[in-house]
């Protein structure tokens, strides 16, 4: 990188809780001790992969300008997530419209998705419309297999993304 | 020859400390004095000249010679430095001086005669003569630069000895004194010198009149900073960096004549530093700038401020930010240190201040943008400094804020203003509890006084707006924990405009109950009235006298969060006196007896345990934070439970009971036990006898408090009553758990009571709660009364053992529940240390040849050295330390042979994880290389239990020692496979062994060398990307972190 600062004093929001719905507040049980409404035991139940999972995914990547996670910049957010049948939509806004960071940004999740998925998806990111003044060579580069693949062949780059995927699973992660 | 002579001439051969011993013993008795001594040496010391005339021409002859100088000199010096000190008079003193200073203008001789030196100048009755002479000689002889570093110690020590005691002497030296001291103290360079020199400088600096040496002295102390030495790893000195660092620091601030000298050192230093230099250059900013005083740091006040704006404005670090501020507000105290506090006017404030915070003001403009963050703790670091400054700078800040609130165009903008003016309001606290209370009680109102309606009414507002919600609380929560800001009538309305927040169905993505609760619980602190005539009401009236339908989701979830929010808030006494009150009405309602099935039962139950559930939690945190007030609801709370609890149990079959219902049952003893752990041993005692009329002669009156009349009779122990008063020995066993030792069972024979109570619980018609219950009254009887119950103990091993355990006519199931007796009653021996604990787990060990109990055995000799909720300290259980240690050490070494290779090898396997998984892993790590083996040949076997145990075992013990890496890399590979197996959803159903297995997967690549994996990689990658796609959330989210964690796996 070198060394230009595109956004040098971003807006910085609060991050959520996450926080999935016990049995009881879902309506699925009447009791409120967990105890009687056995969690992982039940074996049949399967849980798909939701909108809530793939965003607890990218919310912790740290952005490569700044000490925050992409959630408390607004960068990702739950909404900008649609999941279909085998196909992911992620779209992502840049905080500034000349952020040059924006294809760094959005390689970082497409890694990240790439290591954490199962392969039956099919995954498109993309810049928010109207919110990057390069949106669409941002988007091809993106979403093109062949150059996501030659970035990842080079060492200096990939160093960046994996720091910046440091943060697995967000704060209380190992 | 005399004694002297003789034994100066020994030691001339042979050097044995002996020598000195007994100079230094004739000395103290009185039979030698230092002069014979002396005198006796004179022949070494001093015929120099004759014997270099004739024999100076052979070199041989001129060493021994030397030798025998500088071995005389020692000697002397040996023999002074444990000589007492009154046996040396003036005179004695004088000649040593003369002495020793002329052996210092030889190279050979310096050595012992700075030792000797060393010694001299600590003795009482030198005078300020010689010690002028002794400064004298060193100045002109010393070079310290050809010495060694133990030489130059000498020479500190000598300095620092003649500092101590002849500081006037030295005073009169005056400036050739420190500008030769100085020139000896130049360049040094050695840890243990450095620590003398900094002290002497420092006393230097303090005492001497040093103005004309300032720079002198800044060398030699300015050029250590920072100091960056790191000790050796065996420093037999033991000198930390942190050692000198202090005493550096202490020359540092010695002196105001530093001051513009060293100001630019240290911001050279804070510029171009390393994180730790910088917080070091600012520690020390922190002592010294008030010692530079006001003068000083306002000519370099702008300076100073703006390598302070960088680390706050561009922080490395936090620790460093923080200390930046710290240093900021020194300097703002420091410039403003000579301005009388008195002036409160403006005129008082610096141009300097001023300017920065109007600099921080023009930030706080744009409160959305991170940099307004850095600007507001500036500010507060304004607020913190006291005075004037504090107002003055509150005042803008605030005014700033609320307007830019009331900004139309900035409406976006309300969340970062609520939280800046938090931080803001936090500081300002943080100001008034630090002042002293002469000061704070009667003049200092916090500087927000005067702005707190605006900000009462800003907060209220944004209490509306739901992105400032949840500021506007962290916010209210500030404001009420200041002291005398907020009066009560406003707390009043606080209270009322948040209570509000309640009623409101929580916002999905916002959810403020937690903060809102934070808020009451702080203002139920200062004035419970407010709540309990404004926030209870509302909750209250969302619990329905009736429980919900099935369907009404949102109705049962509202009841719950209005119990929660109940139970959260109503710790302080008044509150929960009418919390117990409410609820136990609502209660009465729920639990009536119904004649026919009119209601739904299951829902109704539901309901009411959850309002018990809420009681139970909320006397939970009474009981552990000690509150007083819990032992009066024994009279208040426990009557009322017992009635509800055995009006049910009476009730035939026939009839709709909802408090026989198990569920509530539970909750029920856990308040009991709550209840009946803090009362006293009178207050037990009369709980145990009304339980024991209850239970066990029928009478009902005591323990329900006259409430109950029951024509049925009340029987519960016998062996043919009705399950649900079996059922409700539950109740029963929840008071005798918590008894202290002291409170005896009132029964005739306690044996005779136990062996009853067995009977009772091994009946074919009893449940698991039952059998549950009755094997809590046994531990916690057989642990506290050990030696009424020794009958019962001698029955259990000679009888029961064999009708029960070991009875293999009798069904499986039966011996199983025996199993289960057994293993409270061997524990509650085995925590107290008991010699009969051991019969009781050989038996245990016999039935691991078992075909029909083994694996229950098995699992019994683990769980015998866990965890239990009866035998605890809260319930006063006899526990003694190291019981657990002393458990696996008579256990271990039997299981690990028997796992090696007896035929009933599995069970042993089986026992051994299960224990190993019970105890803290300190107790066997050091065992851990030979349990590796057997560890896997476990993971082999069926039970996905067992194998959760395993791998946890392993995941637990993978980072404990170095000697342990070594045992997990020497199986690496073996374990990267049977994880890999352990983790698919298609060969191993139960998904708590994948998620274990997977976190498992996940450590090895921060323990295991690269090199021993590699060929791992691609195919753990590969069965990874599958387990991606388990059907279980829990175990996909273990899977990415352990995918995450072997791409970035490389050597």
């Amino acid at each position: 990188m070198n060394g230009e600062i595109f956004n040098a004093n971003p807006t910085v929001y609060a991050s959520k809780r996450s926080a999935r719905k016990s049995k009881f507040e879902a309506g699925q049980s009447l009791w409120i001790d967990e105890q009687y409404q056995p969690e992982l035991s039940s074996e049949s139940e399967v849980e798909p992969i939701d909108e809530d999972e793939i965003f607890d995914l990218i919310r912790f990547i740290a952005d490569p300008e700044h000490p925050n996670s992409l959630e408390e910049l607004r960068v990702v957010s739950a909404e900008q997530i649609k999941i279909g049948d085998n196909h992911i939509m992620v779209e992502f806004t840049p905080t500034v419209p000349h952020c040059g960071m924006s294809t760094l940004i959005g390689l970082s999740i497409r890694v990240r998705l790439m290591r954490s998925l199962p392969q039956r998806f099919k995954v498109d990111i993309r810049v928010k419309p109207g919110s990057h003044q390069s949106e669409l060579a941002v988007n091809k580069q993106l979403n093109d297999k062949e150059r996501v693949a030659a970035a990842l062949e080079n060492a200096a780059l990939l160093e960046t993304l994996e720091k910046c995927l440091e943060p697995v699973g967000g704060p209380n992660s190992r | 020859m005399t004694t002297a002579e003789r034994l100066v001439r020994s030691w001339m051969a042979s050097e044995k400390d002996s020598e000195v011993d007994e100079s230094v013993a004739g000395i103290s008795s009185g039979q030698l004095t230092l002069l014979d001594i002396i005198k006796a040496l004179g022949e070494f010391l001093t015929s120099e000249e004759d014997r270099l005339r004739t024999k100076g021409e052979h070199i041989a002859h001129l060493s021994v010679f030397l030798f025998s100088v500088i071995a005389g000199v020692e000697f002397l010096s040996s023999v002074l430095g444990r000589c007492p000190h009154e046996k040396l008079n003036r005179q004695a003193i004088r000649v040593l001086t003369t002495f020793y200073c002329s052996k210092l203008e030889d190279l050979e001789t310096i050595i012992p005669a700075l030792n000797g030196l060393s010694y001299l100048v600590k003795f009482p009755n030198i005078q300020s003569a010689e010690v002028k002479d002794i400064l004298n000689a060193i100045f002109a002889n010393v070079k310290m630069r050809a010495l060694v570093q133990s030489t130059r110690f000498f020479v500190f020590s000598i300095v620092n000895s003649l500092i101590a005691s002849h500081r006037d002497t030295l005073k009169e030296m005056g400036s050739a004194f420190l500008a030769a001291y100085v020139n000896l103290a130049v360049g040094e360079k050695d840890p243990r010198n450095l620590m003398l020199a900094f002290a002497i400088a420092r006393v230097l600096l303090v005492e001497f009149d040093t103005l004309a040496h300032t720079e002198d002295f800044f060398d030699i102390t300015f050029c250590y900073f920072p100091i960056t030495f790191r000790p050796p790893p065996d420093d037999p000195y033991g000198i930390s960096a942190d050692d000198l660092k202090q005493s550096l620091r202490l020359c540092l601030c010695a002196t105001p004549a530093f001051g513009l000298l060293g100001i630019p050192v240290f911001l050279e230093k804070l510029t171009a530093g390393s994180p730790s230099t910088k917080r070091d250059t600012l520690h020390a900013m922190d002592t010294c700038l008030p010692v530079y005083g006001p003068a000083v740091t306002r000519e370099l006040g702008k300076k100073i401020w703006s390598s302070l704006k960088i680390e706050i404005f561009q922080p490395t670090d936090p620790d460093t930010e923080h200390s930046a501020l710290n240093t900021l507000q020194v300097l703002l105290r420091t410039m403003h240190a000579d301005k009388s506090q008195d002036a409160v006017g403006e005129d008082s404030i610096t141009g300097l201040a001023q300017d920065m915070c109007s600099e921080c003001m023009q930030t706080l403009k744009e409160p959305e943008k991170s940099q307004a963050r850095a600007a507001m703790k500036v500010i507060c670091a304004f607020a913190r400094a006291n005075g004037p400054l504090s107002s003055f700078a509150v005042l803008q800040a605030a005014e700033l804020l609320i307007r830019n609130f009331h900004d139309p165009d900035e409406v976006s903008n309300r969340a970062p203003v609520v939280i800046l003016l938090t931080e803001l309001i936090d500081a300002c606290r943080g100001d008034v509890t630090h002042a002293s209370v002469s000061q704070s009680s009667q003049s200092t109102l916090s500087p927000l006084a005067a702005s707190k309606d605006a900000l009462l009414g800003l907060l209220i507002v944004s209490l509306k707006g739901p992105a400032t919600c949840l500021p506007a609380l962290h916010g209210l929560n500030a404001l009420v924990r200041t002291p005398k800001l907020v009066a009560d009538d406003e707390l009043g309305y606080i209270v009322l405009e948040v209570s509000e927040l309640l009623r409101k169905e929580p916002d999905e993505v916002e959810d403020v109950t937690m903060d809102t609760l934070a808020l009451l619980s702080t203002i139920a602190g200062i004035a419970p009235h407010h709540l309990s005539s404004q926030t209870l009401p509302i909750l209250f009236s969302f619990l329905p006298d009736v429980a919900p339908s099935r369907d009404a989701i949102t109705q049962r979830a509202s009841y719950w969060r209005a119990l929660s929010s109940l139970s959260a808030l109503c710790v302080q006494p008044q509150l929960f006196e009418i919390l117990v009150v409410r609820l136990i009405a609502k209660l009465d309602l729920l639990c009536a007896i119904l004649p026919s099935r009119t209601i739904d039962q299951e829902g109704t139950a539901a309901y009411a345990h959850a309002i018990l559930t809420a009681l139970a939690n909320t006397l939970d945190v009474k009981v552990s934070s000690k509150d007083v007030d819990v032992p009066k609801y024994a009279e208040q709370l426990l009557p009322h439970l017992f009635r509800l609890y055995l009006d049910a149990a009476l009730a035939s079959s026939e009839v709709v009971a909802i408090a026989a219902d198990p569920r509530l049952l539970q909750v029920g003893a856990r308040i009991i036990r709550l209840v009946s752990q803090t009362l006293n041993v009178a207050g037990q005692e009369k709980l145990v006898a009304a339980v024991f009329a209850a239970y066990t002669q029928g009478d009902v009156k005591l323990i329900t408090g006259g409430l109950l009349n029951s024509a049925t009779p009340f029987a519960p122990l016998h062996l043919n009553a009705s399950p649900r008063q079996r059922n409700s020995f539950t109740l029963f066993s929840s008071t005798i758990v918590s008894l202290r030792k002291e409170v005896r069972m009132p029964v005739d024979n306690l044996s005779t009571f136990l062996s009853e109570l067995v009977a009772w619980s091994d009946s074919p018609s009893s449940t698991i709660i039952q059998r549950e219950a009755a094997s809590h009254v046994l531990a916690s009887n057989v642990n506290k009364h050990v030696d009424d119950v020794s009958d019962f103990l001698t029955s259990q091993l000679e009888g029961y053992s064999s009708s029960a355990l070991k009875n293999t006519s009798i069904p499986a199931e039966a011996r199983k529940n025996a199993i289960s007796t057994w293993i409270s009653i061997t524990r509650a021996l085995l925590v107290r240390s008991h010699p009969s604990a051991n019969a009781f787990i050989n038996h245990l060990f016999e039935l691991l040849d078992d075909n029909t109990v083994d694996w229950d055995a098995a699992r019994a000799i683990g769980l015998l050295a866990s965890e239990d909720v009866v035998l605890t300290k809260r319930n006063d259980a006899v526990l003694k330390i190291l019981h657990v240690q002393k458990y696996f050490n008579v256990v271990m070494p039997r299981l690990l042979e028997g796992a090696k290779g007896s035929r009933r090898e599995t069970a042993y396997l089986v026992a051994l994880a299960y224990l190993i998984n019970a105890v803290p892993k300190a107790i066997y790590a050091s065992q851990m290389p030979s349990l590796m083996p057997i560890l896997l040949r476990g993971l082999d076997l069926v039970d996905p239990s067992i194998r959760s145990h395993i791998i946890n075992t392993l995941s637990n013990n993978i980072d404990v020692t170095s000697a342990d890496k070594d045992a997990v890399s020497m199986y690496a590979s073996t374990l990267v496979l049977a994880m890999l197996k352990n983790c698919m959803y298609s060969e191993m159903p139960d998904p708590g062994v994948r998620v274990a297995a997977l976190k498992y997967l996940a450590l090895l690549p921060g323990t295991v060398r690269y090199d021993l994996l590699h060929p791992y990689k691609t195919r753990v990658l590969k069965e990874l990307a599958k387990v991606l796609d388990d059907p279980k959330r829990a175990v996909r989210k273990e899977a990415v972190v352990a995918r995450t964690n072997w791409y970035k796996y490389s050597g």
